[in-house]
């Protein structure tokens, strides 16, 4: 269905909108000479011949500074989720900026589908008008993104006297009978013939040329990986975060706890984040995971250019050229940086296979409300260490796989994924376990019985015991890395289920004999029928009573013989600097890559695969993971750097 | 919380404008909830009285004369935690812009013949040191002045048995969510690149450009600083002056 208005009706129309109070009015208008999109106070403020805004619209959908709940920390456990109700209307929207909107609508709705975005789509109606004036950094045409076919609402062309309006949804066609009822009239075949003409015209504005199609960014990606144009470019690099903050492709974000000085009213905001910033995977422990500023450099053109394409099948980026605009020394621009690797291509030090993990295809709903529950128990483990029984308020099962993780959450403080430690029992309480690094991890140890807390989740793949089933299992565990393995041991050696799996061996290390945890319960597990249990010490200090062994876990491998390791599964959890070597003599041993199984830690922020933190280049930690099979990460670079 | 839980604070000041600690007196409405939150102690700004028993010291302003050192020291081993206030006691601030003359050119300059012989009140120190160059600090808030609500959020978080973060990313950041045109593009310079966020890129938003108040977060290479003083068709010697108003690094560097 098209329309078309002349000019003045046009006005009219948007004057009526204005007039209609349901209604909040957003639009381009000039600002400082550049354009932004904001509150239109009369049509006349509203531009269509604009080159490119300085913000895209996804501030209207994942706002800089959103707030999520509010909470109130006087009560238990009390918190409201905000609601938008006001609808909005978004007038001039350009074509890139819609194909943007349409990737972060895919990212967003279509697993872990997120509640507040889904709500801000819901109430708002896109009014997009086609491209007039081509901003000096744009490759939109070369991104095929300068003109639309779907992905709006109403669509604009403005032809100078009148203004062709193309109707691209219900949403789109009820507002245009509402507000232009006596304003709009049929289209004539000659209004859209010049329309189209219009839109034809615009790629011949674009100056800059792509020398490699976007469906080639994928292979040269795979290929350039030690490419020197990385530290080339890096190396001017400020770490400002620009180029990602004014991304429409872009949609990371951070979440942070804002209590008045009263101490009890706050609210928890979501807010832009970016992986160009230094801190932007650091962890309690001080580790930062992707250190360099080459890496975090590199990472932002293989998610636009690799990660995402693989995952949802477009390119992360839609030409708009604002990051080029914004990136002082003028390092930013895709456009210039895979031309330069294309025109390089032989220079490459080295390319990498990225393959996303197979997960359950089961749609799973996603929400930032954490669901009250209760402190049962607390026990203390160690110095640093303390158990929490809690039990969820609803009364409800909680199913989960052993392996996956809650986000716990301390209104005033923030949220922490911690494992959960205990096997799936069918019951509305679990276990977990806490190490004392931080503020929510002290929070937590000051908590008592009765407390409330919040949890999300559960979150994550956890293992798939279907696979481990009549198979020797190999436990090998180093420090807190025991708390998520404790699910699964005792799954496995539950009378219940012990049937289905072979011989259990146990290797497990700790600092001192002070840190190692459930002694007591791994004193029972000994006694159970085909169990091996192996402990060791990095060092024992003297007066300390200790039985086991001294030295790194893996000196515990030449004690034990594995009999049969076509039909054994490893499963290593540990810190970091743990897995290089543990994975060398599972190598030794000849336990194949897709029998051994790790459990990985990264920053992380959200749990749906959203905020960006826990990605291992494109894996999302907090999704494919805690749990991987080694051979699903072992192309990864950033996985055991 | 209990009135014998509360923290008890005290404020402090030595080479500054005590525009910082104006800050704090202006909270108005929530100055309740701060005196709900501690116990002040000690804050010459507003009141008369004074105690040596605090948990809190808060010391505003740099340190010049070998007299502060001592009181410096003083309050350090008084209080469990201390809080640098503001850009003099952060970084320095601009007293440090004297640290380019020697205490002999600085004296004739400012007093010529007269002097001031012994009188230990105008002893200064070679050089002007921010709080951190005399005494370990646990936190800090930066800006020239301070911003009210990095200031509430760090109280609170002490309150709450909290450790305060400041934004580890540059002003960039929250000036481009700020939608503001880029300063250089309105060929000014500007610090907003490498200077720690916090502040809400408060200049930018209202027209003028950063001036590194809340210290540089980064240290760019030159070459980057080349590439984008000739993209933005910039002065080296002008960006330099502008760095050295707050974080001027010693006289090494004029
Ligand atoms: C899948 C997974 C399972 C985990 N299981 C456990 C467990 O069973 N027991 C346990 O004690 N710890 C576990 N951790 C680590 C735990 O999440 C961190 O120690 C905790 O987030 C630190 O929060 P904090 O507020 O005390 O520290 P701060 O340093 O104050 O952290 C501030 C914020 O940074 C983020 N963050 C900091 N460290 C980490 C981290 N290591 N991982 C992810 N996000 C982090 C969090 O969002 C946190 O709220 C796990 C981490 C992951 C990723
Ligand atoms: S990467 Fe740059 S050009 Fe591409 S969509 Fe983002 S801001 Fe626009
Ligand atoms: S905008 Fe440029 S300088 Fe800033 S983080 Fe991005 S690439 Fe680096
Ligand atoms: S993407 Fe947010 S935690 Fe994984």
């Amino acid at each position: 269905m098209e329309f078309v208005l002349d000019k003045k009706s046009f006005a009219r129309f948007v004057e009526n909108l204005l007039s209609d109070e349901s209604l909040d009015v957003e639009g381009v208008k000039e600002k400082d000479g550049k354009f932004v999109f904001g509150h239109l106070d009369s049509a006349s403020d509203l531009r269509l011949d604009h080159d490119v805004t300085l913000i895209p619209p996804k501030k209207y959908f994942l706002p800089q500074y959103e707030t999520i709940l509010r909470y109130d920390l006087s009560k238990p456990f009390s918190a409201k989720a905000e609601k938008e109700q006001k609808g909005k209307v978004l007038l001039g929207i350009h074509p890139y900026d819609v194909a943007a909107i349409e990737q972060t609508d895919r990212v967003y709705l279509d697993d872990y589908a997120d509640e507040g975005y889904r709500r801000r789509r819901d109430i708002t109606i896109i009014v997009a008008s086609d491209i007039l004036d081509v901003s000096d950094r744009s490759f939109a045409a070369a991104m095929g993104t300068h003109r639309i076919y779907s992905g709006y609402d109403l669509l604009l062309t403005d032809l100078g006297g009148r203004v062709v309006v193309v109707v691209g949804s219900k949403k789109g066609k009820l507002l245009l009978e509402k507000h232009a009822a006596n304003l709009a009239k049929a289209a004539s075949p000659a209004d859209l013939g010049a329309a189209d003409a219009l839109r034809d015209s615009v790629e011949e504005k674009y100056a800059r040329v792509l020398k490699v199609k976007k469906e080639k960014w994928v292979e040269l990606l795979e290929h350039s990986y030690g490419h020197p144009l990385w530290g080339e470019l890096a190396g001017k690099c400020m770490q400002c975060g620009s180029c990602t903050m004014v991304c429409p492709t872009c949609y990371c974000y951070d979440i942070l706890d804002e209590t008045a000085l009263d101490a009890t009213k706050g609210k928890r905001v979501r807010t832009w984040d970016g992986c160009l910033l230094q801190d932007f995977t650091k962890v309690g422990s001080g580790e930062v995971f992707r250190e360099g500023n080459t890496e975090r450099f590199r990472h932002r053109f293989y998610r636009k250019g690799l990660y995402i394409p693989k995952r949802y099948h477009f390119t992360a980026c839609v030409g708009c050229g604002r990051c080029a605009t914004a990136c002082l020394p003028d390092i930013a621009s895709p456009l210039e940086v895979f031309n330069g690797l294309h025109e390089r291509r032989s220079e490459s030090a080295g390319g990498m296979a990225y393959a996303l993990p197979e997960t359950e295809k089961k749609k799973k709903r996603f929400d930032h409300m954490p669901a009250c529950a209760t402190i049962e128990k607390v026990e203390k483990l160690t110095g640093m260490e303390k158990l929490f029984e809690i039990s969820m308020d609803d009364g409800d099962a909680f199913e989960y796989d052993p392996g996956q993780f809650v986000e716990v959450s301390l209104f005033g403080t923030g949220e922490a994924p911690i494992s959960i430690s205990s096997p799936p029992s069918g019951k509305s309480s679990f276990e977990l376990v806490v190490r004392q690094v931080g503020n929510l991890t002290n929070k937590m140890h000051a908590l008592k019985p009765g407390d409330k807390v919040g949890i999300r989740g559960p979150f994550g793949r956890g293992f798939d015991v279907s696979k481990l089933e009549g198979k020797d299992l190999l436990f090998v565990a180093g420090g807190i890395g025991i708390v998520p393995m404790r699910s699964l041991l005792a799954y496995v050696l539950d009378d219940r289920n012990r049937d289905r799996f072979g011989r259990v061996i146990l290797f497990y290390g700790s600092k001192t004999p002070k840190d190692v945890l459930f002694m007591d319960e791994i004193r029972e597990l000994e006694k159970k029928r085909d169990v091996t249990v192996k402990l060791t010490v990095d060092r024992c200090d003297e007066g300390q009573c200790w039985i086991g062994c001294t030295g790194v876990v893996t000196s515990l491998f030449p004690q034990v013989e594995i009999t049969d390791a076509e039909n054994t599964a490893a499963i290593v959890i540990g810190p970091p600097i743990m897995y290089k070597f543990v994975l060398k003599c599972l190598e030794t041993l000849g336990i194949a890559d897709e029998r051994i199984y790790v459990s990985l830690e990264r920053r992380m922020k959200c749990g749906g695969g959203k905020c960006g933190h826990c990605q291992i280049n494109g894996v999302y930690v907090c999704r494919e993971g805690p749990v991987f099979t080694y051979d699903e990460v072992k192309t990864l670079p950033e996985a055991f750097e | 919380m209990s009135e014998k839980s509360k923290p008890r604070v005290a404020i402090f000041d030595f080479a500054s404008c005590e525009g910082c600690e104006l800050q704090i007196a202006n909270i108005e409405e929530e100055i309740i909830d701060l005196v709900n939150l501690v116990e002040v102690v000690s804050f010459r700004e507003v009141m008369k009285e004074h105690s040596d028993d605090y948990d809190i010291a808060i010391i505003e302003g740099s340190i010049v004369r070998p007299m502060d050192v001592e009181s410096l020291k003083v309050i350090r081993k008084n209080a469990k935690i201390l809080i640098a206030l503001g850009a003099c006691a952060c970084i320095g601030g601009v007293n440090r812009l004297r640290n380019r003359f020697t205490k002999e050119e600085l004296f004739n300059e400012v007093y010529g013949k007269t002097g001031f012989g012994d009188n230990p009140l105008f002893d200064v120190l070679d050089e002007t040191k921010p709080v951190d160059g005399i005494v370990p600090v646990d936190y800090y808030i930066p800006g020239c002045p301070i911003d009210r609500n990095e200031f509430k959020r760090v109280i609170l978080a002490l309150c709450e048995g909290k450790k305060p973060e400041l934004p580890g990313y540059p002003v960039c950041v929250e000036c481009k969510k700020n939608e503001n045109v880029c300063v250089f593009e309105k060929g000014q310079f500007c610090l907003g690149p490498v200077t720690r966020a916090g502040c809400d890129a408060i200049c930018p938003s209202h027209g003028n450009s950063c001036e590194g108040c809340r210290g540089l977060i980064y240290e760019p290479s030159n070459e980057c600083v080349k590439e984008v003083l000739s993209r933005y068709g910039l002065d080296y010697e002008e960006m330099t002056r502008r760095r050295n108003m707050f974080n001027c690094c010693g006289r090494e560097d004029q």
